[in-house]
Order: structure tokens, then sequence, then C-alpha cells
């Protein structure tokens, strides 16, 4: 495991924490989607984040240099996006187009605030990472500086 | 001994191996702070550098002792979240300042030991 691997870390987690600021930022947008493709309001997606396993050729390195107590692991990775299932909020506008019989039209169960929070929550943790990435190349910079 | 084979670089390349194995771990916490289920994981790092220092001491030159790995084990005493992750921001953005500066240091120190062995080699001469 050398410094260079801390990018291959690094980068895995400010791509997966991009994907998940770009999920909540969908779902505020389609907050009042009311039709899309599939028929019915916009359901909200969620991501679900996986611990990643070393690359094989990590590994591979690993064992034939003897072999680690633990497997080195890597970073980060986006396990799938899935779909909120929560029944769609029903609000009377008997003159929407999309209302049914009775008046009511289905609006995404998306709640702003929740996904605001998402949304910070997925910057910071964006920021750590670049701010980890800055660390590596610091410290691989200063090794450097032993060959001068 | 020779004047290359100075323990005070074999200490400080060990000091230097283990720092950035460190960083690894680091940062592979860092990355995965927000996966439901992770421990943090680290090393101890003055243990770590201890058994290797003793064992680079030892005459009989135990090189597997030497080489092994560090001992990577999960981090006690943290809360665990509701998902299960118990990744401490706090700590681990911490830890790793120190331990890049802790990395600095020892570059600064390896350099000027080869600045001096480069300064006994030029025999005090200022060529």
């Amino acid at each position: 495991m050398s410094l260079f691997s801390l990018f291959q870390i690094s980068g895995s987690a400010l791509n997966a924490e991009r994907q998940r600021a770009e999920v909540a930022t969908s779902n505020l947008a389609n907050a009042e989607t009311t039709r899309t493709a599939e028929g019915g309001p916009y359901k909200r997606h969620m991501l679900t984040f996986n611990s990643q396993p070393a690359s094989q050729f990590h590994l591979l390195l690993a064992d034939s240099l003897g072999g680690g107590n633990t497997p080195p692991r890597g970073g980060v990775r986006v396990g799938s996006v899935v779909e909120d299932n929560t029944p769609p909020l029903q609000r009377y506008e008997p003159g929407h187009p999309d209302a049914d019989a009775d008046g009511y039209v289905s609006y995404p169960a998306i709640n702003p605030v929740q996904e605001m929070v998402d949304l910070m929550g997925a910057e910071r943790s964006y920021e750590l990472n670049a701010s980890a990435v800055q660390a590596a190349k610091q410290m691989i910079q200063q090794s450097l500086q032993i060959l001068k | 001994m020779s004047l290359l084979d100075n323990p005070v670089i074999a200490a400080l390349s060990r000091a230097l191996d283990l720092t950035a194995q460190r960083q690894v771990l680091l940062t592979q916490n860092v990355a995965n702070i927000d996966t439901p289920g992770y421990h943090a994981r680290d090393i101890d790092f003055g243990q770590e550098l201890q058994r290797a220092l003793s064992s680079a001491e030892d005459e009989q030159g135990d090189q597997d002792e030497a080489g092994r790995p560090a001992l990577v084990r999960e981090v006690p005493g943290l809360v665990e979240r509701p998902d299960g992750n118990n990744v401490n921001i706090d700590r681990e953005s911490l830890l790793m300042g120190q331990n890049q500066l802790q990395f600095q240091t020892d570059v600064a120190l390896l350099r000027s030991e080869f600045s001096r062995l480069q300064e006994a080699i030029q025999g005090g001469s200022t060529q």
C-alpha cells in the first residue's frame, strides 16, 4: 500500500459524495413533478453506500509481498440507487390537469428540508475528502524532498 | 556499523513507513464516513514503532518480524451512529493533520541526517 493509493481511496469517496449530492438535488428539483415517463408522480431516489474491496491488483500484490494480516481495503462505492416507496401526497386541486376523479393530485413525498440536510452532509463529506487529497499530495511532495 | 547503515536512518525510515500506512487507514475511514456499518480502523503507532525498532536491534536480524506489516485493528470506544457507522470526523481530521506533520518532521530529520553524511563525505570542504 503506497501513498499513491490514497488518491484512489479519496477519489472514490469524492465520486460517491458527488452522486449523493446529485440525487438530493434531483429530488429537490422534482419535488412538485406530477408526471413522469413511468407514469404517476416522481419518486424520491436514495443511494446506498458500500465499503469497496481492494482491487484485484492490490490483493495480489499484498499476497506476493508476504500478505498482510488484513487485506487492504479500498474506499467507498455507490451500491445502488433505490426508489422511496412512500405513498404520494394527495392534494385537493380539482383544476389541475393531473387530478383524479375526486379532484386529488398525487405529489411526490419529498421533504425539501430532509433533502437540503442530505445535500449539506454530502457537501461537507466532499470537502473533508478533498482535504484528504491535499494531505496526500503534500506528503508525497515532502517525500520527494528526501531526494534533493 | 557502516556510515550509511546507521540506526537513526533506519528508525526514521520505519517511522515514515508507519506514518504512510496510517495515512492510508485514516483516508479509508474518511472515505467511508457515510458507509453504513463501517467501523474505523487504525494502528497503534507507538507500539508498532517500538516493535519495529526492537526487532531491528536484534543481532539475529529477524527480518520476518521487522518486515511484518503493522497490526490493523478497529478503534475501540467510538460511538456508533444508528446506521452502524462509528467514524468520528473530528478524530479522523485531527489525526490526519497530526500524521501529516509527523511525516514532515521525519522527512526533515532524514534530510538533515543525509546532509550531515554528505558533509562527512566531502570532508567539510565548502565546494
